[in-house]
């Protein structure tokens, strides 16, 4: 903010340095043991080895939650984007209902995990349904509805309401306004809800844990397996996973970036 | 698209808010009056009775780690915001494309699976751990140290180290509203750096500080996890009893009275850092 505080700026720049490392360095820690022997601490420098990653192809107990994941992800996505769009589209965020609505879809959200899985868990106990993956998903999209809805209704609120006046000035009925006009304008909101949704699913532990039946995530599957400790093949799944993780922060900001400020970097 | 009172707009308002009222409000809804309930030899008694609201108020166990619980996860947020703050202003006080790219690096992690980090900081801190190791190559200590290894500490880092992205966005958006020409006009007045920071910069940005409090507190006080897998043990955290009341003890609608405590805690929280927030903000 100032060029007067030379020193001062200096010391920040410092802070901010370690305060990253010291993030990274748990990120760090699976992707180097995955490529290398490390015994009490100490890694073996000398030889890197793919062993890691070959061990995990044949580990069936760990692909098939990986495909669970995978499964309940997608799902989740499909449920959150409808039901997100539908509800932003519904009451665009104005007056009282669509407070309130926005309240109760951000409850989930804002409440600790466990008290939202614990509700869930009781609810579905109590309605005799059966825990399986579809509670999962059941779990999962209530959690992430908020963070889908609120990207397409902030969207939806930047999108002038001349557009849609024109449309239907020019005769457009109001489907050939939604398809051709409003659709187009959030798609990207709702591509970057997706991506997002998709994200947290994929990392949903605590509400997962509580709802889940015999099947469980990836998430799940490894605090399981923590207990005991991970064998390296588990630390070459972290690695790809943590890889597939950044790439999908990269598609969202891509996603959600407003095009002008896309044009200027 | 503009809801109205015709048979069609009561039909839609209803579509609109049935699946939040099935999913959310009845769950939620469940759970306080299963809080109401009882266990006895393994089997529900749906009788309505206050006799797990008072164990809580009456056994010496709960209000103890509850207080314990709050002090660490107060200790979580006063040191997230600590070390926030000054990535926060060095983030805002960057221009350009610098700014935004930084920011977002620091927040990467948050989106890293959580399992995985927690792991990864148990290996760091463990007695065979990273850390130890590093310190014993440096001479720092000769034999390795298990102040950190499955204790109040452990999970005090633990939780500094996962949510501390979170205290950092919030201050550096509240630093970032604060308009460049009261700095400017600061300086024109004669204050030094440091007053321009004491008198103008701090008080704008603590609704930021505010904010970023209190979601450290609320994720932290709701982690049962870390506390599970870094604590070893001995240090129960509240999250963490109610965990074990729907596992190992099998006290449902006591687990459930426990959750609610746990979320008035919660919603006090959220209350103080929106109001102190705001009153700072209307200045």
């Amino acid at each position: 903010m100032t060029a007067s505080l030379r020193p001062a700026s200096l010391f920040l720049a410092l802070v901010t340095a370690l305060v990253g490392i010291v993030l990274y360095c748990p990120l760090l820690v699976p992707i180097l043991s995955s490529f290398f022997t490390v015994t009490h601490g100490q890694a073996d420098w000398s030889s890197p080895t793919f062993a890691a990653y070959v061990a995990l192809a044949q580990n069936d107990d760990i692909l098939s939650a990986l495909r669970a994941t995978m499964i309940v992800g997608f799902s989740t996505v499909v449920l959150s984007v409808s039901i997100g769009t539908l509800l932003a589209l519904y009451h665009n965020g104005r007056g009282a209902g669509a407070a309130l609505l926005q309240f109760l879809v951000f409850l989930p959200f804002l409440m600790p995990p466990i008290i939202t899985g614990l509700a869930l868990l009781i609810f579905f106990r109590e309605v005799e349904f059966p825990r399986s993956l579809v509670t999962v998903v059941i779990g999962h999209t209530v959690f992430v509805l908020a963070i889908v809805y609120r990207t397409v209704l902030t969207r939806l609120r930047s999108l002038s309401k001349t557009l849609v006046e024109a449309s239907l000035d020019l005769g457009a009925s109001r489907w050939q306004t939604f398809w051709r006009v409003i659709l187009p304008n959030i798609a990207g909101a709702m591509a970057g809800g997706a991506v997002l949704a998709f994200a947290l699913s994929f990392d949903e532990t605590m509400i997962t844990i509580l709802v889940t039946g015999t099947t469980s995530t990836l998430p799940v599957r490894l605090w399981a397996m923590m207990r005991l400790g991970f064998s390296p093949d588990i630390n070459a799944l972290v690695a790809l996973v943590l890889m597939f993780t950044i790439l999908l922060c990269i598609l969202a900001a891509r996603l959600l970036m407003p095009a002008k400020d896309r044009a200027a970097h | 698209m503009r809801p109205s009172l015709t048979p069609r707009g009561l039909l839609l308002a209803g579509l609109a808010f049935a699946l939040p009222v099935v999913l959310i409000v009845v769950p939620l809804a469940i759970f306080v009056v299963y809080s109401f309930f009882s266990v006895d030899h393994g089997t529900m008694v749906y009788t309505p009775t206050l006799a797990n609201y008072g164990r809580f108020f009456t056994d010496p166990v709960f209000i103890p780690v509850l207080v314990t619980t709050c002090i660490l996860c107060v200790s979580v947020a006063v040191i997230c915001v600590v070390v926030g703050y000054p990535v926060a202003y060095f983030l805002a006080s960057l221009r350009g494309r610098w700014r935004y790219t930084l920011l977002l690096l620091m927040l990467v992690p948050l989106l890293m699976s959580y399992v995985i980090k927690i792991y990864a900081i148990r290996s760091i801190l463990g007695q065979n751990g990273f850390l130890n190791a590093a310190l014993m190559t440096l001479g720092i200590i000769d034999k390795p140290s298990s102040l950190f290894v499955f204790n109040l500490n452990a999970v005090l880092l633990a939780l500094t180290l996962l949510l501390i992205p979170f205290a950092i966005l919030p201050i550096f958006l509240s630093l970032e509203r604060i308009p460049g020409n009261l700095l400017q006009a600061s300086y024109d007045l004669g204050a030094t750096g440091t007053q321009t920071f004491l008198r103008v910069t701090l008080p704008l940005s603590l609704p930021g500080v505010a904010s970023a409090a209190s979601f450290v507190f609320v994720l932290a006080i709701g982690d049962f996890l870390t506390p599970q897998m870094v604590g070893g043990t001995s240090s129960f955290t509240f999250s963490r009893i109610i965990y074990s009341q729907f596992g190992a003890a099998f006290n449902w609608p006591f687990g459930a009275a426990l959750s609610i405590v746990l979320a008035i805690v919660v919603i006090l929280a959220i209350l103080v850092g929106e109001r102190f927030g705001q009153q700072e903000a209307a200045r």
